[in-house]
């Protein structure tokens, strides 16, 4: 067949196409008026969402971050050290880790209160936790001048790593050198922190006398008779006792107090960032992006759980599209 | 809407089901179904024509399938086109033609009634018809080819 003749089918088809019968437009006119269409789009959806979970964070960062109470930046010397919940705490205002010079004994002006007593006995600790440069000779020196001092090391430890090591040594110096121990001490390095506490046992030593004096008397009274009902020797025996209980724990209380507890921590590790206290406005966009990105933690979590189902319904509905459309193309091949 | 498009939603389903009266009460149907779902239409999916003729295509795919149902149960033919001399598919057209575009499959005549008579293009025929444009070239072309060798034929005897 020729292109003309071919030309002339289609044009054909076209201009003799069926016009709708007078009867079926009857029945579509008398068909009622359709309402308003519903205009439900996915992209505006989406941007409404977008901008829904975006002013929530600020709105959330607004309220919480320019109204809400500044954040107490965590020092370290808030952390207490173990042993030295009870009794006397001195816990002066520390000075950025850097100013050595705060902490200098020659100053004198941080070490001056804590200057143990000569008239009382007391239990003197200290927690020194200093960032030197080399950790193995600022351990040796720390001991040297501890045993120069007449004191001792009761426990040491002792752990370097390729990045950072730390040495923890609890010494024990005579209580009238601790000053001179501390001040030697923080030459070596810069101080992280430093913790002094001061617990008065003069007290507990004062009572312990008395009740050996008392117990002492009994003794003394009793051991003049020469007939001791057994009452009488059942009383001895226990104020002999007492006496020797009680002067034991003298001793000890008396040994406690005369060396000073000193808990040294020298590490090499380097200092945290300074904390810096955030601005109002620096608070707001810090709020802000934490709930902004709390809310993308959420939308992520909510997709890599629901993930496998979208994509096992994805792919079921794709399986049944096919699957209809092979029908439909059957059934209009029959329909033929 | 209706007014604007009736000819065309009338034209394809006389086309795809080869009855002018089924092609009328598939008519009525689809702009019933069209005016419960006008609310759901979106013009930037596509326009109100080719919405309806996808609304008709699966009208006419419902009754079908019916058909095929009540077929399977009964086991008769029961809706056989009428046989008649005058032309189904267009007034004046040469009852070569008509006898011709009667003997391709209803899924050959609705690519044809698309792409020619409706005059569609390529892209909005395989929306339609939920296939990709390559295969709307394809089934039209073998249509035409079908066409031609029918007329041919018909010429010759």
């Amino acid at each position: 067949m020729s292109e003309a003749k071919f030309e002339s089918i289609l044009r054909e088809l076209r201009e003799t196409a069926p016009l709708a019968p007078e009867r079926l437009r009857d029945r579509v006119r008398a068909l009622p008026e359709p309402g308003a269409r519903r205009s439900w789009r996915l992209r505006p959806a989406l941007a409404a969402a977008v901008a829904i979970a975006v002013a929530v964070g600020i709105g959330a960062a607004a309220i919480g971050g320019l109204t809400g109470g500044r954040h107490q930046p965590q020092s370290l010397t808030s952390q207490r050290a173990p042993g030295m919940q009870r009794g006397l705490h001195q816990n002066p205002a520390t000075p950025a880790p850097e100013d050595k010079r705060a902490y200098s004994y020659q100053s004198g002006a941080f070490l001056s209160p804590m200057v143990p007593s000569r008239s009382r006995l007391q239990n003197y600790a200290v927690s020194m936790t200093l960032r030197v440069r080399d950790l193995s000779s600022a351990t040796k020196s720390a001991v040297g001048t501890t045993r120069k001092l007449d004191g001792y090391v009761a426990n040491a430890d002792y752990s370097a790593s390729s990045s950072a090591g730390v040495s923890i040594l609890e010494l024990r110096v005579p209580v009238q050198r601790v000053q001179q121990a501390i001040a030697s001490f923080t030459n070596m390095g810069t101080i992280l922190s430093q913790r002094i506490a001061i617990v008065d046992l003069q007290a507990s030593v004062d009572r312990l006398d008395r009740r050996v004096e008392a117990a002492r008397k009994i003794v003394s009274e009793l051991s003049g008779r020469t007939n001791l009902t057994s009452d009488e020797q059942a009383r001895l025996e226990a104020a002999k006792q007492t006496v020797g209980r009680l002067s034991l724990s003298r001793t000890r209380l008396v040994r406690e107090g005369a060396y000073a507890k000193i808990s040294l921590s020298l590490t090499t590790r380097k200092p945290a960032a300074k904390h810096v206290t955030p601005g109002r406005f620096d608070r707001f966009w810090g709020v802000a992006g934490d709930i902004l990105g709390k809310e993308a933690i959420i939308l992520l979590y909510a997709l890599v759980v629901a993930g496998p189902f979208v994509l096992i319904a994805a792919l079921a509905l794709l399986t049944e599209r096919t699957r209809r459309r092979r029908a439909d193309s059957r059934l209009l091949q029959e329909a033929g | 809407m209706a007014e604007e498009h009736l000819d065309d939603v009338y034209r394809y389903l006389l086309y795809v089901t080869g009855n002018p009266h089924l092609a009328e009460d598939l008519a009525s149907q689809t702009f019933e179904r069209a005016l419960k779902r006008w609310r759901r239409f979106d013009p930037s999916r596509g326009s109100t024509r080719t919405w309806l003729c996808q609304l008709a295509r699966s009208t006419a795919l419902d009754h079908f399938r019916t058909e095929q149902r009540r077929r399977r149960r009964e086991d008769v033919y029961a809706a056989e086109p009428a046989a008649s001399d005058e032309p189904v598919f267009g007034e004046g057209l040469s009852p070569t033609l008509d006898a011709a575009v009667r003997s391709l499959s209803a899924s050959e005549r609705e690519v044809v009634v698309l792409r020619v008579v409706l005059e569609l293009d390529g892209e909005l025929t395989a929306r339609v018809l939920g296939i990709r444009p390559t295969a709307v070239s394809t089934r039209l072309q073998r249509a035409l080819q079908k066409l031609e060798k029918r007329m041919v034929s018909d010429v010759r005897g």
